[in-house]
């Protein structure tokens, strides 16, 4: 995989506050997740790499283009802002074709770029009301057609589905997922819920506190915070037992059993104890972490050291 | 069957297209292309091209204010030369004095229009979006400004060029009367260019510190209004040389006694015309300097 973007002992600070505390890690092809609390550094890296924000250390570079001249790089790089950024008068089509030029587009590609943007994000009948009269789901969209219409290498999204309703963000993230996938654009997915980065990322970058806490594939991260719940309607010490006996350890809370970091063969080793122990299985299921969870876990580099 | 997008696929009713989303593979402009289109755009919000009727209401007020007297003078001169009369008697206002009328409708017209070019992008954040494409914040000002600049000055040229071509084809020997009077081309053409610098540097510097257009507006006329009032006091208020050199704060004479020293004809101001020019651009450079400073700090 060929690296997009990468962050090199990236450090910002607010005055006392430490947004980034030299953070490093790559950002390769596909749609990638940015995941932390509010105040963990998310939208700080983003406008580092777009260059809305000087570094007080370190670097954010954009590997995508040839060329040295950081102005220029923007020319492929979209990105939708967390909060309202659209002008009220304007029509969408309008907006998006102006964006477009401002982006290096000839004025007639521009003006078929910002149809087909809105076309793509469902809003080809709308185009040319004012923007002032979308509703917020409508704005979003808009706010993402405008970082897609001038066919950027990678898109930066911060918090996308802030402000929708459950329907909302499920189109949103959709749309999101459908872009990155069906189209090849790169995606930087930020958002502090967990579920968005599940439902639309191949990677993510956990942030806590302006530091790394972990990175990876969507996937194994899963499987690191996937807990298995036992419960059973007698016979949970017996399967305590067993369990401790074939070199599990769980917890018991009145007749349920937590384990912690269940891969798929522990199934196999928690039917052969349910039945060995004669335990009445009520539910076996998976569970997985909640946010607050997986940060009070221990981080990638405490893990290595 | 599974297509790509764009790709044409046979059927039995024939060949149905995919428009779907599709990259594009064709030219792309560098950082001149961005400045022209935010200019552009800039001049079209000034105008309130492509807006409601409530956005074409100043310009258009304003403006038609600005063209007004040319428009009765060649009405009036017009309508008596139809009818035989002798237009030699009539006398519209000079090149100079044409200025002098124009400049409380340019004043109004930059106070109330400028601020839609800069306030609202910076309101709505709209701002974010240039800065996150191949412009920097010097850019964006910077095309905001020539576009207004560019409107600010075709209002004030146009009617000293309407007023020239009459006079020039009503004449009763054009050709002798262009090779008389061609000098007072370049000199309105100089005199309104500064003027409209002046007053286009002034307005989006009230501008750039405020998002709500009714402070910028309300802002920009009363500097120019209470420099002006200042400085008249200041000048019947003291006698010498401190009453002479309190004219440099009004905000009125000094451009005017410029665009006079243009013209070549006698100014108002007690000092020597090159005072006025060097304070004139002073002023302007520093007022500017504060815009594009204010926006670099926006811009970080």
């Amino acid at each position: 995989m060929t690296a997009l973007l990468s962050a090199r002992n990236l450090s910002k600070h607010y005055g006392s506050v430490h947004a980034l505390d030299g953070v490093s890690f790559d950002i390769e092809e596909g749609i990638t997740g940015l995941l932390g609390a509010n105040g963990a550094g998310k939208s700080t890296t983003l406008k580092l790499f777009l260059g809305l924000l000087q570094p007080d250390s370190g670097s954010a570079d954009f590997l995508a283009v040839d060329g040295d001249d950081p102005v220029m790089a923007r020319q492929r790089i979209g990105y939708m802002p967390e909060h309202d950024c659209l002008p009220d008068s304007p029509p969408a089509a309008e907006f998006l074709t102006h964006m477009a030029e401002v982006s290096g587009l000839p004025r007639v590609a521009a003006r078929v770029r910002a149809t087909d943007a809105l076309r793509h994000v469902g809003l080809f009948e709308e185009r040319y009301r004012p923007i002032g009269t979308y509703s917020t789901g409508m704005k979003q969209r808009v706010k993402l057609a405008q970082a897609l219409v001038h066919d950027p290498v990678v898109i930066l999204l911060d918090e996308p589905t802030a402000g929708l309703d459950p329907m909302g963000r499920q189109e949103m993230l959709d749309l999101i997922r459908s872009t990155g996938r069906d189209f090849g654009i790169s995606m930087v997915l930020s958002s502090h819920l967990m579920g968005d980065v599940e439902r639309t990322c191949e990677r993510v970058i956990v942030l806590d506190g302006g530091t790394v806490m972990r990175t990876g594939p969507v996937t194994g991260f899963l499987e690191e915070t996937e807990t298995l719940v036992i419960e059973v309607s007698e016979g949970e010490q017996a399967l305590v037992d067993a369990l401790a006996a074939r070199g599990l350890t769980t917890t018991l809370v009145g007749r349920s059993l937590t384990l912690e970091g269940a891969s798929g063969d522990d199934y196999d080793t928690v039917r052969n104890a349910v039945v060995d122990s004669g335990a009445l299985l009520y539910r076996l299921a998976p569970e997985r972490h909640s946010l607050t969870e997986i940060f009070e876990r221990p981080r990638d580099d405490e893990g290595d050291a | 069957m599974t297509q790509s997008p764009g790709e044409a696929v046979a059927a039995d009713a024939g060949e149905v297209f995919d428009l779907g989303y599709q990259g594009y593979e064709g030219e792309r402009h560098g950082r001149w292309q961005a400045r022209r289109a935010i200019w552009r755009d800039g001049v079209r919000t000034t105008l309130g091209l492509g807006r409601g009727i409530a956005k074409k209401v100043a310009p258009v007020v304003f403006i038609g204010l600005m063209w007004l007297p040319a428009v009765i003078v060649i009405v009036i001169t017009g309508f008596v030369s139809t009818f035989g009369g002798d237009t030699t008697d009539i006398e519209g206002p000079t090149f100079a004095e044409y200025y002098d009328w124009a400049f409380i409708f340019a004043l109004l017209f930059s106070a109330v229009v400028a601020p839609e070019l800069l306030c609202p992008d910076r309101a709505q954040d709209v701002l974010t979006l240039y800065l996150v494409r191949p412009v920097t914040s010097t850019d964006y000002v910077a095309a905001r400004w020539l576009a207004f600049l560019t409107v600010m000055a075709f209002a004030l040229w146009f009617p000293e060029l309407l007023i020239f071509g009459w006079n020039a084809l009503s004449a009763r020997d054009p050709v002798d009367w262009l090779s008389d009077n061609w000098d007072e081309v370049p000199r309105f053409l100089a005199a309104g260019g500064l003027l409209a610098i002046f007053f286009t540097t002034l307005a989006l510097t009230a501008s750039a510190f405020t998002t709500r257009r009714p402070y910028a507006a309300i802002a920009t006329i009363a500097i120019v209004a209470i420099s002006a009032a200042v400085g008249s006091i200041g000048a019947d208020a003291f006698s010498g040389n401190v009453g002479e050199w309190s004219t440099l704060i009004n905000l009125i004479l000094v451009p005017l006694s410029v665009s006079d020293w243009i013209f070549d004809v006698q100014g108002e101001g007690p000092l020597a015309d090159r005072v006025y020019i060097i304070w004139l651009t002073a002023l302007i450079s520093g007022v500017g300097a504060l815009l594009w400073s204010r926006y670099r700090s926006l811009g970080r």
